[in-house]
């Protein structure tokens, strides 16, 4: 359907790039202005932005700051379905000019260098410097490269990882578009825990859903570090009612572990044996975004510890961290998970600058995901803190019905994209 | 599980009638029983009628009941009003929410996530988080 053209490019270009000069001037307007407590949230995204409009809406005598690099947002939420071919880079960017003039958050574009945690100051690539009496540090995830052999920053332009959406998953597109009719896509599935659980089994749909219209003799090879994945018998289910044998998932246990990866012969090696791809999308293992380790937030396996009611790092008091990088017991990583870690931390941080009592917080995530465009799927979930951490409510959540009616994955498909349209607008509108 | 505009209603009607007809309001508690005849062997820390106010669990801040509410957002759109195809809050009554979710709940009224999700609070936190909703769609 459509096609990435020569403007998608050029838009994407100006969305992503930063703007430092941009932002300083409101920097300085707010920062000079309010003697009420200052709070900086870092990361624009899903945990983020959605944590400054709610930290605003709760106590509107709160000076909120939120750095972001890009002038805009480009959600990995539904960014397979413009690898599908049915959806738009436009339509899954969002700007910030809501946040700056509906809320009076002081958004700021500009990149975090440095946290002094003792001094409650964050430094900023442009040289300028915020106080804070509270951070919020939602940075989304990084991926550690190197771990399979051969594939780093360089590597991922031969072979896209996708995972960050923006010029990666415009570039995953083209490549798919331009493989031959009999070609083989293969998806390096990463291990736990990582960004959208769902994610790689919903992409291998949504390449599987473009080659059965323009390629039909196309392959999709998925080759995962895991022994089992999320609302796997929904997926499988799926694929073989839609696709028959299009899709192969390898599992760790059956030589689905990559060890490394060559970009000159395209090939892929497994545990027990070598792929060659005609398209290779690796997704690598991950860990809590840059800053978040340079601030010393993580532990030693890479993400980071929070008191489970407020997200308050149990590194460095005084700052939050929420969304993908933060440890949030069985909550997912993802960007329903980071509009809800963000609302209960907004409502924590507003209780504690005012010295009140923090109240008990609740937890909700939803995951649709399409198999086809009239396809959908879901897994859901209510949480609270127990002496374990933040838990699964028993008896509640759980994946779709098995063997459902069409009729009833239809409906799910179309609340997919009302869920779209509602959280961007809970978090950028 | 297309659901009509009239079947919508009349369910609604139907289960918001029934929950008006239950109150949330603690009975009375009763006044302080008449001092035993044989004097306790030792002093009570509290008052005999204050074990009483445990029953309902603990009580629900409106701190807390937000806290949940705010999750609702998320699929139905900020402060209920849905801008897509997952219908919006903002137009139905606190008891028309409680109502709806404890449908749910019991499974009584079908659904595709709804159901999974209703589960997942008790029927005062329905009241709660349903009064909370209506209290902030409206402004």
């Amino acid at each position: 359907m459509s096609r990435i053209t020569r403007r998608d490019f050029l838009k994407l270009a100006g969305a992503t790039g930063t703007a430092a000069a941009l932002g300083t001037f409101g920097l300085s307007a707010r920062a000079a202005q309010g003697k009420g407590p200052r709070v900086v949230v870092i990361g624009g995204g899903f945990g983020g932005a959605t944590c400054a409009k709610y930290l605003r809406g709760g106590d509107a005598g709160i000076a909120v700051t939120l750095v972001e690099p890009n002038l805009k947002f480009i959600t990995c939420p539904f960014s397979n379905y413009v690898i599908g071919g049915f959806r738009t880079m436009q339509s899954i960017t969002h700007g910030y000019d809501a946040l700056r003039k509906k809320h009076g958050v002081n958004v700021v574009h500009d990149t975090v260098t440095a946290i002094d945690p003792a001094a409650k100051k964050v430094k900023l690539k442009s040289g300028k410097t915020l106080d804070y009496d509270r951070l919020v540090v939602s940075p989304g995830i990084d991926f550690k490269w190197d771990v399979i052999k051969g594939y780093d920053e360089k590597a991922a332009q031969v072979m896209p990882h996708a995972w960050k959406a923006g010029p990666q998953t415009v570039l995953l597109r083209k490549k798919l578009e331009a493989m031959k009719n009999g070609g083989t896509f293969i998806l390096v599935a990463p291990p736990n825990p990582f960004r959208c659980p769902p994610g790689p089994y919903e992409r291998a749909s949504m390449v599987a859903h473009y080659l059965k219209q323009h390629k039909p003799k196309s392959k999709v090879l998925i080759l995962d570090a895991k022994d089992s994945f999320s609302k796997q018998g929904l997926f499988m289910e799926g694929w073989k009612k839609l696709y028959g044998d299009m899709i192969e998932w390898v599992p760790g246990a059956k030589g689905g572990i990559v060890k490394a990866v060559n970009t000159k012969t395209m090939t892929v090696e497994g545990e027990l044996d070598k792929y060659k791809g005609d398209v290779v999308n690796v997704i690598p293992p991950q860990s809590a975004g840059q800053i978040a380790l340079k601030a010393g937030l993580a532990d030693d396996k890479g993400w980071c510890p929070v008191d489970p009611k407020t997200f308050e790092s149990k590194m460095h008091p005084g700052i939050h961290v929420i969304g993908d990088s933060s440890i949030a017991g069985t909550l997912p990583k993802s960007g329903f998970a980071a509009n809800s870690e963000a609302k209960i931390a907004a409502a924590a941080i507003v209780a504690m600058l005012k010295g009140e009592t923090v109240a008990d917080a609740s937890y909700v995530n939803t995951c649709y995901s399409l198999i086809a465009p009239n396809y959908g799927i879901s897994v859901a979930g209510v949480y609270r803190i127990t002496e374990k951490g933040i838990a699964d409510v028993p008896g509640a959540g759980g994946v779709s019905p098995k063997e459902a009616s069409e009729g009833f994955r239809e409906d799910e498909a179309k609340y997919a994209v009302g869920w779209y349209a509602s959280i961007t607008a809970d978090v950028w509108g | 599980m297309k659901w009509r505009k009239s079947t919508i209603t009349l369910l609604l009607a139907a289960v918001g009638a029934a929950a008006t007809a239950c109150s949330t309001t603690p009975p009375p508690a009763p006044a302080a029983p008449a001092p035993a005849a044989k004097p306790a062997p030792a002093p009570v820390a509290a008052p005999p009628a204050a074990a009483k106010v445990e029953e309902p669990a603990k009580p629900i801040s409106a701190a807390a009941a937000a806290n949940m509410a705010n999750n609702c957002f998320a699929c139905h759109g900020p402060r209920g009003v849905s801008p897509g195809s997952i219908p919006s809050l903002h137009n139905l009554t606190a008891g028309n929410i409680a109502s709806l979710l404890k449908a749910f709940k019991s499974g009584e009224r079908p659904s595709t996530v709804m159901g999974r999700h209703a589960k997942g609070y008790t029927d005062a936190e329905i009241e709660a988080l349903a009064n909370h909703i209506a209290s902030v769609s409206k402004k």
